[in-house]
C-alpha cells in the first residue's frame, strides 16, 4: 500500500523474473500515465486465463490503468469471470465471498482511513452482474444506503458466464440463453436507478469502446469516493462466449449496443462536481459566471 | 499452428494513430516502437506484437480497418512469421518500448 512494495528487495534483483523488473522499472507506480500512452509502459494487469477477445478483460485493463494512485489502491472482488483478470495485477486484491463484495469493501475502507488518516487510500470493488444485482444486491445496496465511500463498478455482461449462461437480473426479457431456453421473463435491472436513489455521489453508464472516456469515469469515481460518498459504474462489457459474438466483432457489437441501450449518461452531484473543481481542478465542474441574458432589459 | 496478429510497419509508421494498443483485451501485447519507422525514413514509430501473448481474437483487425480505416493489420500463422516480437526480447524504455526480433517458433 506505498510505493515501498513496489521495489526490490536487497540482494534480490537479479533473481526475480523479467516481469517483475519491468514493473519495477517501468511500471506506472508514482507516475501519472494514460490511456493513450498504452504500448509503452509496463501495464498493471499480467497474462491472465480470460478468453480470446473479452470486452470484459479489455474494460479491466483499461479501469486499472485508469487509477489516479494504482499504488494506493485494492480492488475487491467476488466469484465470476472478472476476478480472474483483476487478481492478475500487480495491485492487493481481496476476494470476497460470493455477494459480500460490498460489504468487505466497507470495511476495508473504514480500516483504511482509520489507519492513515488524510493519505488517500481508495478501494475498488469490480464485479460482474451476478454477484453484484443477484447476489450481492442487499449488500451493495445497503453499503450505498449507509454513505461508504468507495468505488463499485459492476461487469455487466448481461449473464452468469462462468458458469455456462445463466439468466441474471441484469440480462434483457426476452435473451434465449444456454441455461435459460424459455427466454427471460422480466425487464433488466435498473441498477442505475437505484444507485441515484441510494444516494450515490456519481454514477455512470460506460461501454469500453471508447477508452478516453472510460478513463475520465474511472478517474472521476475513484477522487469523489474519497471524500463525498459512494460511486458507482455501470459498463457493459459483452460475453462473447455466451452470446456467440465472433471475437472480431466484440468492438462493432458494443458500439450497437450502446447505441441501442447503453447510452453513455453521466450522474454527479453538486457536492461532487464542487469537490472535483476545487480540490482537483476539474474546469468542466466550476460555477458558470452570471451571463449577460441574466441582466433584465430596460 | 494457430493465427497471431502480425502489423505492417510500413503502414503504422506512416500513420500512428495507436488505436490498436488502446483496444486489444489483453496486457502488454501490442506495445509501441517510437523509432521503428525512423530507419526506414518513415514519420512515426510503429505498434508491434509481443506474439507469446496474442490470443488471436482479431479485435485489434477490426478496430484497425473500421476505426483508424488503416489496414495496416492482418491475422497469420504464426510459423509463417519468419521473425516477430517475443516478451522476452523486449525493452521498456522512457515513453517507449523496443524489441529485437526473433524467430516465434521454437524447432
Amino acid at each position: 500500500m506505498s510505493l515501498d512494495y513496489v521495489k526490490f528487495s536487497t540482494g534480490f534483483e537479479k533473481f526475480m523474473p523479467k516481469e517483475y523488473r519491468d514493473m519495477v522499472e517501468h511500471g506506472p507506480f508514482g507516475k501519472k500515465v494514460t490511456v493513450s500512452q498504452m504500448g509503452s509502459f509496463k501495464e498493471i494487469l499480467e497474462e491472465h486465463p480470460m478468453c480470446a477477445g473479452c470486452a470484459m478483460t479489455l474494460f479491466i485493463r483499461l479501469a486499472i490503468i485508469s487509477f489516479p494512485n494504482p499504488e494506493d489502491t485494492i480492488t475487491v472482488g467476488t466469484a465470476g469471470c472478472g476476478r480472474l483478470a483483476i487478481s492478475q495485477a500487480a495491485i492487493p486484491f481481496v476476494y470476497g465471498n460470493y455477494g459480500d463484495q460490498n460489504g468487505v469493501a466497507s470495511g476495508l475502507a473504514r480500516g483504511l482511513r482509520l489507519r492513515f488518516g488524510d493519505k488517500p487510500k481508495d478501494v475498488v470493488v469490480m464485479v460482474g452482474d451476478g454477484g453484484m444485482a443477484d447476489i450481492g444486491f442487499s449488500g451493495t445496496l445497503h453499503s450505498w444506503f449507509r454513505k461508504e465511500k468507495f468505488t463499485t463498478i459492476m461487469l455487466d455482461n448481461e449473464v452468469y458466464g462462468n458458469t455456462g449462461g445463466q439468466e441474471s437480473g441484469m440480462t434483457n426479457r426476452g435473451a434465449v440463453l444456454k441455461m435459460a431456453p424459455l427466454g427471460k421473463k422480466f425487464e433488466k435491472m435498473d441498477m442505475v436507478g437505484m444507485a441515484k436513489i441510494a444516494g450515490c455521489a456519481y454514477v455512470a453508464t460506460v461501454v469500453p469502446n471508447n477508452p478516453r472516456r472510460v478513463e475520465s469515469v474511472i478517474k472521476k469515481a475513484v477522487l469523489i469516493a474519497r471524500e463525498v460518498g459512494p460511486t458507482y459504474i455501470q459498463a457493459y462489457t459483452s460475453c462473447n462466449i455466451e452470446y456467440a459474438i465472433p471475437t472480431d466483432k466484440v468492438m462493432e457489437d458494443a458500439k450497437t449496443v450502446e447505441d441501442d441501450r447503453y447510452k453513455f449518461a453521466e450522474y454527479i452531484t453538486d457536492d461532487a462536481k464542487q469537490y472535483l473543481s476545487e480540490r482537483y481542478g476539474y474546469k468542466e465542474f466550476l460555477p458558470k459566471p452570471a451571463t449577460a441574458a441574466a441582466i433584465p432589459q430596460a | 499452428m494457430y493465427l497471431v496478429a502480425d502489423i505492417s510497419v510500413e503502414i503504422c509508421a506512416a500513420t500512428s494513430c495507436r488505436l490498436c494498443t488502446q483496444f486489444c483485451p489483453e496486457a502488454n501485447t501490442i506495445l509501441y516502437n517510437n523509432d521503428a519507422g525512423k530507419e526506414k525514413g518513415l514519420k512515426y514509430g510503429s505498434a508491434y506484437v509481443a506474439v507469446d501473448r496474442c490470443k488471436g481474437c482479431a479485435q485489434c483487425v477490426w478496430v484497425c480497418d473500421n476505426m483508424a480505416k488503416h489496414h495496416a493489420i492482418k491475422m497469420i500463422m504464426i510459423d509463417q512469421l519468419p521473425k516477430a516480437a517475443l516478451t522476452d526480447n523486449v525493452t521498456y524504455g522512457e515513453k517507449t518500448t523496443t524489441v529485437q526480433l526473433a524467430s516465434p517458433v521454437i524447432g
